[in-house]
């Protein structure tokens, strides 16, 4: 413990050390916060539909986006959104990171590979509209802003109706030669 | 324009359930740390206090919130008070019910301008009354760990 009179902000200053080796009291407590979020319509469906395999958005009809994650009300035009539309499952990487530390903060082991956090933005929606997820089956240096990407989902019966009904996106790799050419004739 | 889907079976609505994990060690500062070892070694309250202003802290304050005075002479106060206020709880912190209600209680120290909130413990709902003289009952000093559980309430005045 230091003086209060002789620290220039005052205060007391304790150490890790002071905590472990008890030289001042405390107090500790876990607050119980479980929360229950109401989905509302447009993401519960959105929701059921991961469930499903399926990505689904709104369209707006005056604006004419198509809005994903799906939303009830255009924050643009100040109007409720009119349908739903499905979107696909592949899209491009907008922005990424490397993490190498868990949401917790604490560092990732030496063995662990860092996680890539990204915004796709999903093909069939509106340019720049997309979904935050993590990238996979990619180094951390292969990956590049505009990669097209694709959703890796949970096996069907695995699946809780929960964003992470999508393990991850991971790499669209281009057409080999011979189906590009197969394509072209169609 | 269509009108916004409404929801009209209240089976409809899904929720999303989580915790946010949070938890916190909380240190007493310089009177606290003060007021919670002299529970733990001694079995005593300590108070502050400023002449100046006659006014006693219990919980001792390191200043006076009155005339900003450094306070740093600690007091044995004693361990007797009364009932100034008090209520009775049926209720858990999670909202279950409680096997047996609780009453929790101001009690003002004898003697000072403060007080402590605490269980009134061997008392029963028809016995409270304001004003009812109490004393504090300390666990047993191997199990005290400086804090404000190391009271285990308030019980009848025996003098």
């Amino acid at each position: 413990m230091v003086d209060l009179d002789k620290c220039e902000l005052g205060g007391t200053h304790l150490k890790s050390s002071d905590f472990e080796k008890c030289k001042v009291l405390t107090t500790e407590w876990t607050p119980n916060l479980g929360y229950a979020w109401d989905n509302g319509v447009a993401i519960g469906r959105y929701l059921a539909e991961l469930k499903e395999g399926k990505i689904i958005a709104r369209i707006c009809h005056k604006c004419r986006r198509i809005l994903l994650p799906p939303r009830m009300f255009c924050e643009l035009c100040f109007r409720p959104t009119d349908e739903w539309t499905y979107v696909e499952d592949t899209g491009v990487v907008n922005t990424f990171s490397i993490a190498y530390v868990n949401w917790d903060a604490s560092r990732r082991g030496p063995k662990e590979p860092p996680l890539i956090p990204a915004v796709i933005e999903i093909d069939g929606a509106t340019k720049s509209m997309g979904i935050m997820h993590m990238l996979g089956e990619v180094a951390p240096a292969d990956v590049k802003i505009g990669m097209k990407v694709r959703a890796v989902w949970k096996k069907p019966e695995d699946r809780t109706g929960a964003i992470t009904d999508i393990l991850y996106f991971k790499p669209l790799r281009a057409a080999s030669p011979k189906k590009r050419a197969a394509g072209k004739k169609r | 324009m269509a009108i916004t889907e409404k929801i009209s079976k209240t089976t409809t609505p899904t929720f999303w359930e989580g915790e946010i994990p949070v938890n916190y060690v909380y240190t007493y500062g310089l009177a606290g740390e003060t007021f919670f070892r002299a529970i733990k070694d001694k079995g005593i309250f300590l108070g502050t206090r400023c002449d100046d202003c006659d006014v006693t802290f219990v919980p001792p304050k390191i200043y006076c919130d009155r005339c900003f005075e450094k306070l740093d002479t600690y007091i044995d106060v004693g361990t007797i008070g009364y009932v100034e206020t008090f209520t009775v709880t049926f209720k858990n912190m999670d909202g279950s019910d409680k096997a047996k209600p609780r009453i929790l209680a101001m009690i003002k120290i004898e003697g000072t301008d403060g007080g402590i909130i605490h269980y009134l413990e061997g008392i029963g709902i028809e016995e409270v009354s304001l004003g009812l003289p109490v004393q504090a009952i300390f666990k047993p000093k191997a199990q005290r760990k400086g804090g404000i559980e190391d009271i285990i309430g308030f019980g009848p005045l025996k003098r």
